[in-house]
């Protein structure tokens, strides 16, 4: 019987192949500190998108749950850092404070919102996430005692670690890359653990996961609940790094670009978050003349992309560890 | 311990669907549950393993009620099922389908899995012999890293029913596992399944293999529109008139397991078009 | 008092429905395919930028276009915004329909994300005038008064969900919707030709949605690249609220979110003095949405889902 069985080759990617993505991705990251301000700034945008990648692909890659309102979550840790470390409430802690905190109201705030939603499934999670998404950014809106409504909050807080001062482009650059290293492993290992099976299982077949003994409402609320937290730190940082938040940054939109880079780069797959936020945040720096024809071309390509590749550009199978044992291979 | 039912019965707004059922199921034993198309022996099944709720009456684990739980508590007080139509996590491994029923167990402890690289470690190893031995058992270790999804229809069978035992249930529910498998495959099927008796443990089959349930089971339940016809041995109720008239017995009848018989036929012969499709 | 009463009954009666309009197409879809079509609150808009397109094309001075005029756009534009409808399920979902569950949303995402834009680059994303159909004249009723515009509104959706009930219902092709729409491999398997129906609610759908948001436009003298996802979301709940599939449904659950936004908008304020002001407005829809979803996911006339088709396998 098992001569006939097709037996798939163990993912791995060829040696060079290999070679070329980690010196590149090295060279990049040794590099962009020392390039103009400009480049910087868009290298920030392209990790805090591979931050926000990593947390939402959580729910909608391993979980299988779709999420259209994940900005909200990104939305509380921006405005949890200009409440804390701004004249606006007159309240101004340090950074390293406002994390901790901003990590436990995002986590709950996923818990909060997860609750009541996550026995629909689908399509229908789709619309009620994405309902609630927009109900909190018309909620910051219309609060202006708190939030100072559409006009935003400006002039927070120059942000510093310990004394060492993370607030030109340069610094944000190595907590942004030390943040998303840490969130990369931290959701690399889970994937992995006993909960990471139970998300695919759920993501598979959840009554069939519910059979096997999953508790399938602990397993999806434990996802959301990440998910909501790095969601919410990368919230921080952007608000930390842009020292000005209003809601204009949190509309449907940034919710379907986070999705989308997701299905464009690979469902659950970090690689995948990777090539998706640069496909995305640096092909419209690239095309910036053609300003308004940048967002007709992201749909088209995504129209496209859905179509003819389905799986997305990387292979679920490929990940950074399969990366890295086939450059020590043999 | 005995599982137990207890006046159970099933109904869809007018439509009853099982009508005041009670029996008995021993550990030891393998029980058979027979019936044409449409008496109710799935319901049964999905009922026990809390798929469907119970109108009224009850199911008891020894002295524990198990209808009104929820499926993944029902799961973990020891009652594993298969499906009728194959439902196993297809782009999984054939080992992370029979991992992820560790879960229950493992999962206040999955924060330490990731912190603590060595535990996961040591954890992983321990489900993973668990799962070996029970993939074993079934001559699956060939595909341990394969996707579920893509075994051949018959291993998935066998793989559905590995998982069900991987944690030793104390009662294995079986909806109909020899349906699509060809003449050779019900032979090992009926093989496997008579090596999975144990003095501790409950099986119970739907079956419409007769071969199958004749040469497998201790007792059986008839069901005939929704309602328990018969319960005896093999011989029991192969010697019954009632059975027979009812079940086996007139023309009409025979007619109507034919065309169940053609129309399972038909339903395999889509779904393996779908699949090649 | 009194007045204001009938005064809101009426609007609510006129924003109740050019919702239905467009709910009706959400649910069809969704009763055929089982995907919800995230580019349908643009064939909304589109219909209001054709009909002011094709109004430009024929009359120089579009404020002072002759009802003749005015007539052959909003026909013109519905039958375009069809046939686009068509183009679009062509194109961008029919190779996915034996995709995954979500693939044709996403992709659905990504048309409304095109749509949007090129119609801002094309037109401008700023808002701009939109003709009235109907001449404004006011009327009072029981104490309220009417405008010309809302009666007009009034009997054209009336006339076209009339159209479509007996379409639906009656027409040899309505029935073929239905059957599609009830099992499409049993449909396929008696031979009717599943792609010309699909095609079909392709057709009556956009060209439903294309009607609402010209009398929409028309309603409000304005129209806007971006004003299909607020108003296309409303009228999902709409069709969600009646029960997602069932045509009924969808226009009862319109009329029902016009009422209670249109009741909300005026009650909050006073209620909470002030507190809550009319900004919240948009809030009503998603709420009353998320709590039919959890409370009755199978909506007011939507049929029961049965435990046996809630299963689901993979979604994506």
């Amino acid at each position: 019987m098992a001569s006939t069985v097709l037996t798939t080759a163990p993912a791995r990617a060829p040696r060079w192949l290999a070679f070329l993505l980690i010196a590149l991705a090295a060279a990049l990251i040794v590099a962009t500190p020392f390039l103009p301000n400009y480049y910087i700034r868009v290298a920030n945008s392209l990790l805090i998108y591979i931050l926000l990648g990593i947390g939402l692909n959580i729910v909608v890659g391993y979980a299988g749950l779709l999420d259209l309102g994940f900005v909200a979550f990104y939305a509380v840790g921006a405005y949890t850092y200009a409440l804390l470390a701004s004249n606006q409430l007159g309240i101004h802690l340090p950074l390293l404070a406002i994390l901790p905190i901003a990590a436990v109201i995002g986590a709950a705030t996923g818990i909060l919102l997860g609750l009541p939603v996550l026995r629909l499934r689908g399509d229908y999670l789709a619309i009620v996430t994405l309902g609630f998404g927009e109900i909190i950014r018309i909620v910051i809106n219309n609060m202006d005692w708190l939030t100072n409504g559409p006009k935003g909050i400006p002039a927070l807080d120059r942000a510093d670690m310990l004394g060492i001062s993370v607030a030109r482009p340069s610094e944000i650059f190595w907590l942004l890359l030390v943040t998303c290293i840490l969130a990369g492993l931290a959701v690399w290992r889970l994937q992995k653990s006993i909960l990471g099976k139970a998300w695919a299982a759920i993501r598979e077949d959840q009554d069939a996961a519910a059979g096997v003994g999953v508790n399938t409402t602990n397993a999806k609320l434990a996802a959301f609940a990440i998910s909501a937290t790095i969601g919410s730190i990368a919230g921080v940082i952007f608000a930390a790094s842009q020292r000005f938040v209003s809601p204009e940054s949190f509309s449907l939109q940034e919710s379907i670009l986070i999705v989308l880079l997701i299905v464009i780069g690979g469902i659950g797959n970090i690689l995948g978050i990777i090539a998706g936020a640069a496909i995305l945040i640096l092909l419209p720096e690239v095309l910036r003349e053609f300003a308004e024809w940048r967002i007709l071309f992201l749909g088209l390509l995504m129209v496209v992309l859905i179509i003819i590749r389905p799986g997305g550009i990387v292979p679920r199978s490929l990940g950074p560890d399969v990366l890295f044992k086939s450059l020590f291979r043999r | 311990m005995n599982l137990v039912f207890e006046n159970l019965r099933k109904q869809y707004g007018s439509n009853v669907a099982i009508d005041d059922v009670s029996a008995v199921f021993e550990p030891g034993l393998i029980h058979g549950i027979i019936g044409p198309n449409g008496a109710g022996k799935s319901t049964l099944i999905n009922m026990t393993a809390g798929s469907y709720t119970v109108t009224s009456g009850r199911i008891l684990l020894g002295d524990r009620q198990i209808s009104g739980l929820k499926k993944y508590q029902i799961a973990g007080s020891g009652i594993a099922r298969t499906y009728q139509n194959i439902r196993l996590f297809d782009q999984m491994t054939v080992l992370d389908n029979l991992e992820v029923c560790y879960y229950a167990d493992d999962a206040g402890l999955a924060w330490k899995e990731v912190l603590w690289p060595p535990y996961a470690k040591s954890r992983e190893a321990e489900r993973h012999a668990q799962c070996r031995k029970a993939l074993a058992q079934f001559d699956l270790l060939p595909w341990i890293s394969e996707d579920a999804g893509s075994l051949p229809y018959g291993r998935q069978r066998m793989l559905e029913i590995a998982r069900a035992l991987v944690r030793d249930p104390s009662v294995l529910l079986l909806d109909e596992p020899a349906a699509g498998l060809n003449h050779a495959e019900t032979a090992e099927l009926t093989a496997r399944l008579r090596a999975l008796r144990a003095p501790h443990r409950i099986m119970i089959i739907v079956e419409h293999d007769m071969d199958l349930v004749m040469a497998l089971c201790d007792r059986i339940l008839v069901m005939h529109h929704g309602k328990l016809l018969f319960q005896g041995t093999p011989a029991e109720v192969q010697g019954n008139t009632e059975v027979q008239q009812a079940y086996l017995g007139t023309s009409n009848d025979i007619d109507e397991i034919k065309s169940a018989a053609q129309d399972r036929r038909a339903k395999l012969g889509l779904r393996a078009r779908q699949r090649s499709g | 008092m009194w007045g204001t009463i009938v005064q809101q009954t009426f609007n609510a009666l006129t924003i109740g429905a050019i919702y239905a309009l467009i709910a009706l197409g959400y649910t069809m879809v969704y009763g055929v395919l089982r995907m919800i079509n995230f580019a349908h609150g643009e064939m909304f808009m589109l219909g209001a930028y054709a009909a002011f397109v094709l109004l430009a094309l024929m009359v120089p001075d579009i404020g002072a276009a002759g009802a003749l005029a005015l007539t052959a756009a909003f026909f013109g534009a519905i039958l375009l915004v069809g046939f686009a409808g068509v183009g679009i399920e062509r194109l961008a979902y029919k190779p996915l329909r034996h995709s995954t569950r979500l693939a044709p949303m996403l992709s659905s995402l990504g048309v409304s994300l095109f749509l949007v834009t090129g119609v801002q680059i094309a037109a401008g994303p700023q808002p701009r005038m939109f003709p009235h159909l109907f001449p404004n004249q006011r009327y009072e009723v029981l104490g309220g008064s009417i405008t010309s515009v809302q009666i007009g509104i009034l009997i054209a959706a009336f006339i076209l969900m009339l159209g479509l009930h007996f379409f639906v219902n009656r027409s040899r092709l309505g029935i073929i919707v239905r059957a599609v729409s009830e099992s499409r491999p049993t449909a396929q398997l008696l031979g009717i030709n599943v792609n010309g129906a699909i095609s079909l609610i392709f057709f009556l759908g956009p060209l439903l949605g294309a009607s609402g948001g010209i009398l929409y436009s028309s309603y409000y003298g304005i129209m806007t690249p971006t004003m299909g996802a607020v108003v296309g979301l409303k009228a999902f709940t709409a069709a969600i609220l009646g029960g997602i599939g069932s045509i009924p449904g969808a226009m009862l659950g319109a009329f029902i979110l016009a009422f209670v936004e249109v009741v909300g908008t005026a009650l909050l304020p006073i209620l909470t003095n002030g507190a809550i002001g009319t900004e919240y407005r948009d809030v009503f829809a998603f709420a009353i949405l998320i709590l039919v979803l959890l409370f009755r996911p199978a909506g007011l006339l939507g049929e029961a889902v049965s435990e046996e088709s809630m299963v689901y396998k993979r979604e994506f």
